[in-house]
């Protein structure tokens, strides 16, 4: 892009995505301690925090957050690598890999739903085996989902995570050789799960460090998730902390905004435990790394990781093919398998509310990441300037801030810039909706991006300016042209993070615009699985549809491209014969 | 005619190239040899204006005698070939070949233009194909056809040849230098085959040993 002045860019854009964080920030700082102006609290106290800790389900909600946000990152982590280690490079392994971007596709909530028709009491799992075996003829009173230990809660969370950092592993696999390291490894004689243990996965962890930082603060904060098949008496904080914030008594703000800047400290104190656990194993773990034994005990632990790891990927497969078959059951009585009537009434019942619901979700998803898209190529331009100008492998300013908004908790955050909305008369708006997924739609389409373009061989269009000195044409033409793929990939990526998105839809619209997202996780707990069946499958169907077409697109778009001028040509030339 | 006079090129206080001087006719081709790092490509870049900032260079080089070394990249009007052709993959042949030709000349001669260059090729039937579809040896021809059709006022050469099979060189060579001579206009090539620079029938300039 030939842009001037890509120091002043990159100011103006540093300062746009510093603001929402700083306002949203102070937004939540000060309520926390009673500084308040939108109702009337102008004096700086500490009540709020005695309100806070006064709260004994403040207590009991922490300890499910730790307790949720702390073992599905480690059973995530765990199930990932024994799965990479098992498979990697394995023939059928790959069909695995290829499966792994529909369910990152797929938004939690609408996976959430699916395990809720999988594990619940009156679920398919019990109905699979009912009543031969379990003599049941109505739905057992037991509490699979929604138990009070977060048990399904951290399933649904490894179920979206594994597959997260399955994917990023796998992507690292060729910086560290892993190939070659491999084949040195076992000409040695050691056995393929002891190679991973110990020369692979300590090489891999210093690159997936962010990675699994994020799917930690992710599980820490969930709000959907959670809602749907959360604990509900107490829930885990983020769902706590969201119903003070909606409180008709306003003064719960003031203590759920001091709520939000614990939940703040918890994330940055497990992640800094989390680092302290990790050079403490490593210290454990070094002198038997080099001890000489080709294979261990501890290799078991991964064996027991893979058969963990497939039964997670099944369950997952099977809780999403659950959702159309609820859409189109008519009459499903409790111990059937399946239907025994089918329908397409359901839906189309529905299809009024499903239109709208489809429309405002899509023109969200649109608009966000397209935005995200053009935002993402200034700024990775304005990054290759300042790598060519300086000659310099300094980090550049965007590569950190454009985590912050991952990192941080939506719940709070967001409440804090709902204020500066109020404040611009913008609450409420379809603007500020779509500002808000920007928000949260720039960081994985940057980061996306940012490989491809970055590796682009320069010389194509250094070679196109030299044939035809047209530098913004050539840049469209040919590097934008060039980049296609990585383009329409991170479109995909983006469109399926708007379409994930619940609280800044819920906090920007004030309930004035739903979305499939909004609207499936409402509706999640009302028991008519018909129709939350519907919009949980329109929910993952969208993106899976997008990431598709992203594949299938670009590579054939040059030959559609040629073959739809060589028609327009041919009756040109008619043409002209009859003139 | 390409002048270059008392060109020298230094990285840090390492000098590469001391007042290296020479000319160029009309249709002739310059061979600079010698081995790897001494600064050949680098003195292509200084006449094509692509030079990288932690080079510094001095010296001048004239095209007819109007300065080259003080213009824009873009009015320097210099057409360079690499060891990569740079087809761009996602357009046909003739669309690399149009991209090519000046706007300024009507559709109807310019696509004239682009079927003559493939007649000339001896591939009229692949206009509408990938440049993936074609050979090494004949990417090489249309990346150098598609150099000279944008009319540039000098030609730079940085080992064009290295990346093709023994045998296709041969042919290769021979068609560049007719085109060259065609065109009428100064080439500079870098190299450090004997053979490339034999086979251009120009002056040949060793740099290695001009340096000792």
């Amino acid at each position: 892009m030939p842009l001037k002045h890509a120091k002043w860019i990159t100011g103006i854009i540093t300062l746009l995505l510093i603001f929402p964080i700083v306002i949203g920030l102070v937004g939540t700082l000060l309520p926390a301690f009673a500084y308040f102006p939108p109702l009337g609290e102008y004096t700086v106290s500490l009540a709020p925090w005695r309100n806070l800790l006064s709260q004994g389900e403040f207590y009991a909600s922490l300890k499910l957050t730790l307790i949720t946000g702390i073992v599905a990152p480690l059973l995530a982590l765990w199930l990932a690598l024994s799965l990479l280690a098992w498979g990697y490079q394995r023939p059928f392994f790959r069909k695995i890999e290829a499966l792994l971007s529909p369910i990152l596709a797929i938004p939690h909530a609408a996976i959430a739903i699916g395990l809720l028709f999988l594990l619940s009491p009156s679920g398919w799992l019990v109905r699979l085996f009912s009543p031969w075996l379990t003599g049941f003829d109505r739905p057992p009173n037991w509490i699979t989902v929604q138990d009070p230990y977060g048990i399904s809660l951290i399933l649904a969370l490894v179920i979206k995570e594994m597959p997260y950092l399955l994917f990023v592993m796998l992507a690292t696999m060729k910086s560290i050789k892993a190939r070659e390291s491999l084949q040195v490894g076992q000409t040695l004689g050691y056995s393929r799960f002891t190679l991973w243990r110990k020369v692979l996965i300590p090489q891999l962890y210093p690159i997936i460090r962010l990675p699994i930082f994020i799917v930690i603060a992710f599980s820490l904060t969930v709000v959907d998730l959670a809602l749907v098949i959360g604990p509900n008496t107490p829930s885990t904080l983020a769902v706590t902390l969201l119903r003070w914030f909606n409180d008709p008594d306003l003064t719960m703000r003031l203590m759920a905004s001091a709520g939000a800047i614990s939940l703040m400290l918890v994330i940055v104190l497990v992640l800094a435990s989390w680092e302290v656990a990790h050079l403490l194993f490593r210290q454990l773990t070094r002198a038997e790394r080099s001890n000489g034994k080709r294979f261990g005990l501890t290799d078991n632990i991964l064996r027991l990781g893979v058969v963990l790891g497939l039964f997670t990927l099944l369950n997952a497969f099977v809780a999403l093919a659950l959702l159309p078959i609820w859409s189109l059951a008519r009459r499903w009585r409790f111990p059937d398998a399946l239907p025994s009537q089918w329908t397409w009434d359901n839906i189309e019942r529905a299809t009024p509310l499903l239109m709208k619901l489809t429309t405002n979700t899509l023109t969200i998803a649109f608009i966000a990441t397209l935005m995200a898209c053009v935002i993402s190529l200034v700024m990775l331009e304005t990054k290759r300037h300042n790598m060519t100008d300086a000659n310099s492998s300094k980090p550049h300013v965007f590569d950190w801030l454009i985590y912050v908004p991952i990192l941080l908790p939506q719940i709070g955050f967001l409440f804090g810039l709902h204020v500066l909305l109020i404040y611009l008369n913008l609450n409420g708006d379809l603007d500020a909706i779509i500002a808000l997924h920007l928000m949260y739609v720039l960081p994985y389409v940057y980061l996306t991006l940012k490989g491809p373009y970055l590796s682009y061989e320069e010389e194509y269009l250094q070679q196109a300016n030299r044939l035809s000195h047209r530098p913004w044409r050539n840049y469209f033409m040919v590097k934008i042209a060039m980049l296609k793929p990585a383009l329409f990939t991170a479109f995909a990526i983006g469109f399926s993070v708007s379409i994930a998105q619940y609280l800044p839809t819920l906090i920007a619209g004030e309930g004035r615009y739903s979305t499939l997202t909004t609207e499936a996780v409402a509706q999640a707990a009302s028991g008519d699985r018909k129709q939350v069946g519907s919009m949980a499958m329109l929910q993952a169907f969208f993106p899976i549809m997008v990431f598709w077409l992203a594949q299938f697109i670009p590579p054939r778009w040059t030959r559609w491209r040629l073959k739809l001028k060589q028609v327009f040509h041919i009756g040109l030339i008619k043409k002209d014969k009859t003139c | 005619m390409l002048t270059v006079n008392a060109f020298s090129l230094s990285l840090g206080d390492k000098t590469l190239i001391k007042a290296l001087s020479f000319e160029i006719a009309n249709g002739q081709v310059l061979s600079i040899m010698g081995p790897s790092g001494i600064g050949k490509s680098s003195l292509l870049h200084f006449l094509s204006g692509s030079l990288s900032p932690n080079l510094t260079t001095t010296g001048e080089a004239f095209l007819n005698d109007e300065a080259l070394h003080t213009k824009a990249i873009q009015d320097r009007k210099a057409g360079l070939l690499q060891q990569m052709p740079l087809l761009f993959p996602h357009m046909s042949i003739i669309e690399n070949l149009l991209f090519a030709i000046p706007a300024d000349i009507n559709k109807p001669a310019r696509i004239a233009m682009a079927q003559n260059a493939l007649q000339k090729l001896g591939i009229p039937d692949k206009a509408n194909a990938l440049p993936k579809a074609l050979s090494g040896g004949q990417q090489a021809r249309v990346a150098l056809l598609r150099t000279l059709l944008s009319k540039p006022d000098f030609l730079l050469l940085d080992e064009p040849f290295s990346k093709l099979d023994p045998a296709l060189r041969r042919d290769v060579r021979t068609f560049v230098l007719n085109e060259i001579r065609q065109a009428n206009i100064p080439a500079l090539l870098v190299t450090h085959d004997p053979e490339d620079a034999k086979a251009m029938e120009g002056e040949r300039l060793e740099l290695g040993k001009q340096n000792s």
